[in-house]
């Protein structure tokens, strides 16, 4: 731990959260994405967060993105140009109730570490005012 | 009724350790003051020139994390500050002991 060592950590920690958003704020945005049957849905998708090795940097960081289910949902819409000959699309199995809470926990999280990253400096400074 | 009193034992009897010379309290070679001054004034230029990077960043757009910019211009801040604090201490005893009565 160096002399900024919280205020690292908390970085750390609001770069996960910040990735967590961008996660949340894609499976929104391609909630609604329309496939042929014959291909893949768009797959949600989920940070994987992990403690980052204490004593060096400390911390957390991103160990990688895992990818929701390629089948999604069977939808029937007969009308749709990329029906299928049964009249069915293939559509992201999103919850957008999910991603909601997801959004709020992850926007929790980073507010959090801005906390820690304040009380850090307010720290600092305090430490700063000694003796004068 | 007679007690008996031990007698006290003279002051140079005491185990004490002989006091020893600065130069031999230093085996180890320690930093210097003047060398910690400017060992602290490199990583405060590290920690000004990262800020300074990622403030180049921010206006050209190549920044991914707002927060970083900031969070390295509040440890420049208080880096400095930190600096600062150290020299006027240093200049402060300087003066202490230039006002010394001879």
């Amino acid at each position: 731990m160096s002399t900024f060592g919280t205020m690292d950590a908390a970085s750390s920690g609001l770069v996960v959260y910040r990735k967590w958003l961008d996660a949340v704020s894609e499976n929104i945005a391609n909630m609604n994405d329309v496939r042929s049957t014959s291909d893949n849905a768009f797959q949600a998708r989920y940070v994987v967060a992990q403690a980052a090795d204490y004593g060096k940097a400390g911390g957390a960081q991103v160990a990688g993105i895992a990818l929701g289910d390629a089948k999604g949902r069977v939808v029937q819409q007969p009308d749709h140009p990329l029906a299928d000959a049964e009249g069915n699309v293939r559509v992201p199995d999103i919850d957008l109730a999910d991603q909601m809470s997801q959004l709020i926990i992850a926007q929790r999280g980073y507010q959090a570490n801005l906390a820690v990253v304040e009380r850090a400096h307010d720290a600092y400074s305090a430490a700063l005012q000694m003796g004068r | 009724m007679s007690v008996s009193i031990s007698a006290i034992s003279s002051i140079g009897a005491l185990p004490l350790p002989p006091i020893s010379g600065p130069a031999a309290t230093t085996g180890a070679v320690k930093p210097d003051f003047s060398s910690m001054v400017a060992q602290g004034l490199e990583k405060l230029q590290a920690t000004q020139s990262t800020s300074d990077n990622l403030a180049v960043k921010a206006t050209t757009g190549d920044l991914t994390d707002i927060h970083d910019y900031m969070i390295a211009a509040n440890e420049a801040t208080l880096a400095t500050q930190l600096t600062v604090a150290v020299r006027n201490k240093a200049v402060e005893a300087f003066t202490e002991i230039m006002r010394m009565q001879m």
